[in-house]
């Protein structure tokens, strides 16, 4: 044990290097700055500009402009042109143009449905570059109310007027487990994913960076001429290999920190900028309400599901460094092992393994690092025994792997592996 | 000859190609025994099994009555390791990298301050310890690692190549450390390409080639027995590309 500590102190001394560290703090505080440039994006006081192109004059046609203007638009008037003349001149200042055509009063006096029309000029993909045009939904969806509201007020003046608009309501549930709560499941789905969206995208960058860093510290070794001293010091060759892993395993684990803090500050940021950080909160209530949060507990399941995968996937890594001949070749022969990883990091983005064709679900599931990435959807139904039995059977393929790991430092194979018998003397 | 080393038709195949094809010699406590041969002549592989990194395909080595396959945690406490292109931590201190080696061999904190002193007073380097080893030049880390494999004053002490490529100053330096160490007791198993460094240090040499131990004597036995005035030309007789001395002058009659 007191070996195997020194190996582990000397592991970490070698990992721990200030290039080593230096890219955690850089990330936490490279995604801290994103969400906080995508919070400001949002947050601007600037009202979005929209050109209502009213070439009907009445007074009805006045309610969309006012409605638009309820919702937080700047409205630009513009009375009786032509659209795409009004969509040139001010292309430069707007790209939401709302036209209201010649008859449209008219329309609604005589019972009729009247149109407007909404034109964006699209310039990005972006979400923040979108809400704008929500917003002009928003506003219309009022207008239309309170046209509406006018309509039956005239036509029907002894029926109330939330009938006529909303003769049917709908009460949403959904039940999970004994729990019940007044909400939709699209929107208990849509919230739990948009919780959870970070974990495989840590998941994957933190298993790859293990594997990559032990593989390199094997071929380091390797290609500083190294690895044949210590392979004769009086240290068993399970605690070498365990050492190794254990170091690398601690330094992933600290990099899986670096990125959830760094992830959640950007997705803070994102969630302010995009204005859902009030419909987070009020959905948060509802989740409690159906037990769907995650406890301490959980989460240190999780952190340990994510141990089994970081240490599944050393001990491949580290049989696959040892092929490596210099440093330069560890890039590709830890392909294999990212090919295992992206099946079911892309899977488990797509695919609900419950309602998956039985073979897809279990040919899946037989991947081991199939585990990790389900293992926080699995703590939010409350299936913790589905979890244990992923790290079980994480470990058990680890067990094999490091096995085998000592068998090649216990052998020739370490040395041979690479060796060009053409230079033995 | 009480033996600290026997090696008994020790035999190494990698798959079809034999590296060592049954050979025998001993080293006696205090004794440097140099492997001298050409390229591919399987000594490394030789020095390798020694050192327990390698297994033997078939024959025994036996270091102070332990074998080195079986007992081979023991027989690793009794010897130290300096392979050709051996290198160090480039990120470590050399005095964090001497500790290191010092710790995995020894757990009492006066065994471990001991070597380290060891290895401070042998490598010479003051200082220069303190510093890192990525700042080293090639005789520094020479002096460092071969400080390190005496350091724990081994019993049998593996040098492959110990002054490759070093300048004569810092060859000559680590040769009377080679030399003094064995007179305190310190058996070497040592190769080398440079038959004055081998001249100079051994007391018995063994020539090797294509696997085989072709002769095995003092350098002054082998020059005799051959007829030839240096180690060079009696490596080339044995290796069958050399005439003796005494032949070429007949030759030349």
């Amino acid at each position: 044990m007191r070996t195997f500590m020194v190996l582990v102190r000397k592991e970490l001394g070698e990992l721990l290097t200030l290039q080593m560290l230096a890219p955690f703090i850089a990330i936490i505080f490279v995604f801290m700055a994103l969400g906080n440039v995508i919070s400001a994006a949002g947050d601007t006081d600037e009202p979005t500009r929209v050109v209502v192109v009213d070439n009907d004059g009445t007074a009805e046609s006045a309610v969309i402009g006012a409605s638009l203007e309820a919702v937080g638009l700047t409205v630009v008037p513009v009375q009786d042109e032509d659209l795409d003349a009004v969509v040139t001149r001010e292309a430069d200042s707007a790209g939401l143009y709302v036209v209201v055509p010649e008859g449209f009063g008219a329309s609604l006096e005589r019972g009729e449905p009247a149109m407007v029309q909404v034109r964006t000029v699209m310039t990005g993909f972006s979400f923040l570059g979108m809400r704008g045009g929500a917003e002009v939904q928003n506003g219309l969806a009022a207008a239309n109310q309170s046209i509406a509201t006018a309509i039956a007020a005239r036509h029907a003046p002894d029926v109330p007027v939330a009938l006529l608009q909303q003769p049917l309501t709908v009460e949403n549930q959904v039940t999970i487990g004994e729990r019940t709560a007044a909400t939709s499941a699209e929107a208990v789905a849509g919230f739990v994913s948009q919780q959870t969206t970070l974990i495989p995208i840590v998941l994957f960058i933190v298993i790859v960076f293990a594997a990559q860093m032990i593989a390199t510290t094997i071929a380091t070794e390797k290609e500083n001429k190294t690895l044949e001293t210590l392979l004769s010091y009086p240290i068993s060759r399970t605690s070498l290999v365990t050492a190794k892993m254990v170091a690398a395993g601690l330094v992933s684990l600290l990099s899986a920190g670096a990125y959830m803090i760094g992830m959640r500050q950007y997705m803070a940021g994102m969630m302010s900028g995009v204005g859902e950080q009030s419909a987070t909160d009020a959905m948060s209530g509802v989740m409690a309400e159906l037990g769907l949060t995650l406890t301490t507990a959980d989460y240190a399941m999780l952190g340990l599901s994510l141990f089994a995968g970081i240490l599944l996937a050393l001990s491949i890594a580290i049989i696959l460094g040892a092929f490596a001949e210099s440093v330069k070749a560890v890039g590709a022969l830890i392909t294999p092992l990212m090919m295992t990883l992206m099946v079911p990091y892309l899977l488990t983005m797509f695919i609900d393994l419950n309602s998956a064709s039985p073979l897809l679900k279990w040919a899946v599931l037989a991947i081991p690092f199939t585990h990790p990435f389900t293992a926080a959807q699995n703590l939010f139904l409350g299936n913790e025994g589905v979890v244990w039995a992923g790290i079980a059977y994480q470990l058990v393929w680890f067990a094999g792997f490091a096995l085998i790991a000592a068998k090649v430092f216990s052998s020739d194979r370490i040395l041979t592996m690479k060796l060009d018998l053409r230079r033995k003397r | 000859m009480s033996s600290l080393l026997a090696v008994r038709e020790l035999r190494k195949s990698y798959g079809h190609l034999d590296a060592v094809k049954g050979i025998d010699f001993d080293i006696a406590p205090g004794e440097i025994y140099a492997l001298i041969g050409p390229n591919g002549a399987g000594k490394t592989t030789t020095l390798r099994m020694v050192a327990t990194i390698l297994k033997p395909t078939a024959g025994t080595i036996t270091l102070d009555g332990h074998d080195v396959v079986r007992d081979a945690a023991q027989v690793r406490r009794m010897i130290s390791y300096l392979p050709e292109e051996a290198g160090a931590y480039k990120n470590m201190k050399a005095i964090d990298y001497l500790t290191f080696v010092a710790q995995v061999f020894f757990a009492e904190r006066d065994r471990v301050e001991r070597a380290v002193s060891v290895a401070r007073q042998v490598s010479g380097l003051g200082e220069r310890l303190n510093d890192k080893l990525g700042s080293y030049s090639k005789g520094m880390t020479r002096k460092l690692l071969l400080a390190r494999t005496v350091m724990t004053e081994p019993k049998l002490a593996i040098l492959d190549e110990p002054t490759s490529g070093l300048d004569v100053l810092n060859a000559l330096e680590i040769r009377d450390r080679v030399r003094e160490l064995a007179r305190q007791g310190m058996s070497v198993l040592l190769s080398s390409h440079n038959m004055l460094e081998i001249e100079y240090l051994s007391d018995r040499v063994g020539i090797i080639d294509h696997g085989v131990i072709r002769d095995t004597g003092t350098a002054a036995q082998l020059k005799e027995r051959h007829g030839a005035d240096n180690l060079e030309t009696v490596f080339g007789v044995l290796a069958g590309r050399v005439r003796a001395d005494a032949d070429r002058e007949a030759v030349a009659r």
